[in-house]
């Protein structure tokens, strides 16, 4: 037996899982630079007396291919007052050509409950339009107070002071954050099955420590995948040894290595140790294609219930693996 | 499987960006048609276009408390 060649390879990771987790990336980075598409047109405070609408200074419009014109307007009521208002857009001969009404309120209390009291405060303040231009055109913002009162209803004959922004190639984040959280759910579900790629060769358990099994598998570019899964009982060592065999169809011993598993504890709710689990998973090119033999031999036996073998080939994987490469004559 | 989670995370991440930079949300001015608008801090739009003039809705110009009538009132 030559022996066999161990390389850590790039080759056989996953470049679908990888192009999903660009997805979000990519939404990602459109996130953090759509800000510099956005210009401050307007940000200031006005006074909107209910009467009267608040017009601002005419801004020129013009239809971009990025962003709309957003205008953002936060009511800055006392507690306890309600206000209803009105954002208005007008063309140039003064009539209305978009508008949207917002009823905002500032309302706080108290509670007790149980022997327990606090004050309670929300708000609904902000109102918002975005709007996107067909023509080239000048527009005016107009600020509406269409009912102010206190939360008895009694209408309050006073001005309204508003936090005013206007701002043009404003983009709609509510769209990115979309998707990045279904591109970030895809990502974690190609990144949940990625370890499980390939085809299924070999599928075997047994009650016990020595597992073997045989199948037709293998070839260049054939990235084959053995796992083996312990189950041990409470009385387990911290580690065990897992000898791997590997056989051509001559019955010629290829690949013989031990390797040491380390263990993890299952614990019950009071702390005490019910049982351990232990994984090994190698990875092999086998050349040419044909019949193999895998014969796994879990030492120390003593505390082993259960072992697993899965061989699976054409698999992707997640990281750079090492990866053995073995030649039958066969 | 992997190639269909990626397929649909480009679909997705495409589909989410193109309707974000271009907001698509947005009301479209003199567009009688709104396919996509959408909504922002609950402010509705309080009209909409009939062959691309803004119409008042009735219920703005029926709003408790609302004195006078129809878009610009006030003035």
């Amino acid at each position: 037996m030559s022996s066999p060649k161990t390389q850590r390879t790039v080759q056989f990771l996953d470049s679908f899982t990888y192009l999903t987790l660009l997805s979000t990336a990519g939404i990602f980075a459109c996130l953090l630079v759509s800000p510099i598409f956005m210009r401050s047109l307007v940000s200031k405070t006005i006074q909107v007396d209910p009467d009267t609408p608040a017009q601002l200074a005419p801004i020129q419009l013009k239809k971009e291919p990025i962003g709309a014109l957003r205008i953002d307007v936060t009511a800055a009521i006392p507690e306890n007052h309600w206000v209803t208002y009105e954002i208005q857009l007008k063309d140039q001969q003064g009539q209305v050509i978009a508008s949207g009404i917002k009823q905002a309120w500032n309302e706080s209390g108290s509670w007790a409950e149980e022997g327990e009291s606090g004050t309670w405060a929300e708000d609904d303040l902000v109102g918002g339009l975005d709007v996107r231009p067909t023509q080239a055109e000048p527009v005016t913002v107009s600020l509406n107070v269409l009912e102010y009162s206190d939360i008895s209803g009694k209408e309050i004959d006073q001005p309204v002071p508003f936090e005013i922004s206007v701002v043009n190639g404003a983009v709609d984040t509510r769209y990115l954050w979309t998707g990045i959280i279904g591109t970030a759910f895809l990502a974690i579900l190609a990144i949940l099955v990625t370890p499980f790629s390939g085809k299924v060769i070999i599928d075997k358990f047994i009650g016990d420590s020595d597992i073997n099994g045989r199948g037709i598998l293998g070839e260049a570019n054939n990235l084959v995948r053995v796992s083996v899964t312990i189950k041990s009982d409470e009385d387990s060592p911290r580690s065990l040894f897992v000898l791997l065999v590997i056989n051509d169809g001559n019955g010629e011993q290829l690949y013989s290595k031990s390797h040491s598993v380390h263990l993890s504890f299952k614990k019950s709710e009071g702390g005490k140790v019910t049982g351990a689990t232990g994984k090994l998973s190698s990875f092999f090119i086998l050349e040419p294609r044909g019949s193999y033999g895998f014969h796994v031999e879990v030492t120390p036996d003593a505390t082993v219930d259960r072992t697993t073998l899965i061989v699976r080939e054409h698999c992707k994987t997640l990281f750079p693996v090492s990866v053995t490469t073995l030649k039958s004559t066969q | 499987m992997t190639k269909l989670f990626a397929l649909l995370a480009m679909l997705l991440a495409g589909t989410t960006i193109f309707y974000g930079l271009t907001q698509q949300s947005a009301l479209v001015l003199r567009q009688d048609k709104q396919n996509n608008h959408w909504v922002r801090h609950g402010t509705q739009t309080s009209g909409s276009y009939r062959g691309g003039i803004w119409i008042a809705s009735p219920t703005r110009q029926t709003y408790g408390g609302f004195r006078g009538g129809g878009p610009g009132a006030g003035k």
